[in-house]
């Protein structure tokens, strides 16, 4: 059995690095090695469909920044993280909050918040677009309780596609953040609520002095998570309203999507996919600065 | 008495918070009931009565006519083959990768360790244009495998390190007690790992499964053919057949169900599973 030159020790690593082997080659294959042929691509005028390019510089980064539909798909990725993301995470906080302080009942409701989660997200956005639909149920229960003045077609115009569908979003996605912060209410000591509520602290006193400081881990994680959730977030939106109207609607993950498959613009795709990596790694990686620092002041 | 007077306190607010919560979670699947009660309904029904199932004129034939016009039976399958190749890769080599990053005690593995979990939260975008161009080079456009082996390289990250977390938190000595037994690092990966691993196994399939099911954007990009498409790709194309017209509605509301209807039931079995899994994934991270 003994190998020359190697020590047991040697060997039993050579071992472990072929376990490693298969799911390396898979992920290098079919994820890290188009990454950077993204990123090398996006220099080149690579038509998407041969094999020869030349390098063009920053060319193809240049075109896509100064198109008239970036200024506004980004606008609408912003948008959607600085008022989608606090916005989710308030109401996930409180709804976990009353589900830790609903007893028995709140595994129901857990459950019950929880449920959109299971669902695709093509029939997510199908329902509500029904729902949105000018003559669709929401418009007909405004008319019904007197509130006619704010039936409007929802998905169709610019002052309302956004927030409809950050509505659907947090719809869609409240009870699975809600769970995390669940979980991290769970780990604070009861005894902590008790002894606040002998001196008489109140329910916000508690919130915020108690609880948040706390579930700081979860309230990290949340935001991170929600924040690379929605940049990368493609079906919902997609099926909801393609972008529309116009570019209204449309966000940086989107518009990759439609220069790569619709507009056959290879070379464009490649160039905003990487401004879109370059964005998710930098905004997450600030996001994790800042909340580790008030993770590790609150303690 | 002043313990008396704060139970009582708390009492009644656990008694607001509770009808709060009822009210709350009845609002957030009144869209769910409204569209279930619907694709049972016939059109002028829905029109007259959106909220309200009569049994009287209760009907299948919106479910009956948009199993027939999806095919269901295909897309059905195609769904449930290549969910069943990605998870077999995911858990399989999922399994593999961590076992020997969690043995090897190496810097080399413990840097590509690193390397892999910061993967996670890399946007696929990044990654789909020269991967489609690759899979046309492999002839892989079109195909289960194909499908399945983007899934596996976009979700393996994640796997490997949901694994290799709950490794490392196996005692080392269960293992080194195997060596002296005589077991080699394979033996002890079979007999003594993986039979602690079905919990964790459980979180992994349905923090991936069940996106993996519930994916439009992998399976549109690849399956272009349309005898390939899953039930949420078909679900889609059916949208654009009928849905825009405007007229079609009870046909998209009896698609929206049947897509549906497959991981309903299996959450309805293994509820208290869902639950505890979706949070394992996140607390870990």
């Amino acid at each position: 059995m003994e190998r020359r030159g190697l020590t047991e020790a040697q060997r039993r690593q050579i071992v472990c690095f072929l376990f490693t082997l298969p799911a390396l080659a898979v992920v290098f294959v079919f994820f890290l090695f188009p990454m950077l042929r993204s990123l090398v691509l996006s220099f080149t005028n690579w038509d998407g469909i041969g094999h020869d390019f030349q390098w063009v510089g920053l060319k193809n980064f240049a075109t896509v920044v100064t198109d008239s539909s970036f200024r506004q798909v980004v606008v609408n990725t912003l948008y959607l993280i600085v008022i989608y993301v606090p916005v989710l995470n308030v109401i996930a906080l409180l709804l976990a909050v009353a589900v830790y302080n609903s007893g028995r009942a709140g595994n129901i409701y857990k459950s019950m918040l929880f449920f959109p989660n299971l669902l695709s997200m093509t029939v997510i956005a199908l329902i509500w677009k029904i729902i949105y639909n000018n003559g669709g149920i929401l418009n007909q229960f405004l008319k019904a309780v007197g509130l006619k003045i704010l039936a409007r077609d929802w998905l169709g115009l610019p002052q309302t596609v956004l927030p409809a569908m950050s509505f659907t979003i947090i719809w869609f996605a409240v009870g699975y953040y809600l769970l995390i912060y669940l979980a991290g209410l769970n780990t604070v000591p009861v005894e902590l609520y008790e002894s606040a509520e002998v001196e008489g602290v109140t329910r916000t006193q508690k919130l915020f002095r108690i609880t948040i400081p706390l579930i700081a881990p979860s309230v990290t994680i949340n935001i991170v998570l929600s924040t690379i959730g929605i940049i990368t977030l493609f079906d919902l939106p997609f099926v909801l309203t393609r972008g529309g109207p116009g570019y209204l609607s449309e966000t940086l993950a989107l518009h990759v999507y439609f220069y790569a498959f619709v507009q056959l613009q290879t070379t464009y795709a490649l160039a905003l996919a990487v401004l879109l990596g370059m964005f998710a790694i930098l905004i997450t990686s600030i996001q994790l600065r800042l909340l580790r620092r008030r993770e590790e002041a609150s303690r | 008495m002043k313990s008396a007077r704060l139970l009582g306190h708390r009492q009644r607010a656990r008694l607001g918070v509770n009808v709060a919560m009822i009210i709350i979670s009845l609002l957030l699947v009144l869209p769910l009931w409204y569209v279930l009660n619907n694709a049972f309904k016939v059109e002028q029904e829905i029109l007259r009565q959106p909220l309200v199932l009569l049994p009287s004129t209760a009907t299948l034939a919106n479910v009956v006519r948009a199993f027939t016009a999806m095919n269901y039976p295909l897309r059905f399958m195609n769904s449930v083959v290549i969910l069943v190749l990605s998870c077999v890769l995911l858990v399989s080599l999922g399994t593999l990768a961590a076992f020997g990053i969690a043995m090897a005690r190496s810097r080399f593995l413990d840097r590509v360790y690193t390397l892999l979990v910061a993967m996670i939260t890399l946007p696929f975008q990044l990654a789909m244009v020269p991967l489609i161009f690759m899979l046309k080079g492999f002839g892989l456009m079109n195909t289960y495998w194909g499908t399945a082996l983007v899934y596996s390289g976009w979700f393996l990250p994640f796997v490997i390190f949901i694994y290799t977390g709950f490794m490392r938190t196996i005692p080392r000595e269960l293992e080194e007690a195997g060596r002296v037994d005589g077991c080699g690092l394979f033996r002890s990966l079979l007999s003594i790992y993986i039979p602690l691993l079905k919990s964790v196994t459980g979180t992994v399939l349905i923090l991936r499964g069940v996106p993996i099911w519930n994916d439009l954007l992998v399976s549109l990009i690849t399956l272009s053919r349309s005898t390939m498409s899953t039930l949420p790709l078909k679900l889609y194309s059916f949208i654009g057949t009928y849905g825009s017209a405007g007229t079609r509605w009870t046909l998209v509301f009896g698609g929206t169900v049947i897509v549906s209807a497959p991981i309903l039931l299996v959450f309805l079995f293994l509820q208290r599973y869902f639950v505890r899994g979706a949070v394992a994934g996140a607390v870990k991270g």
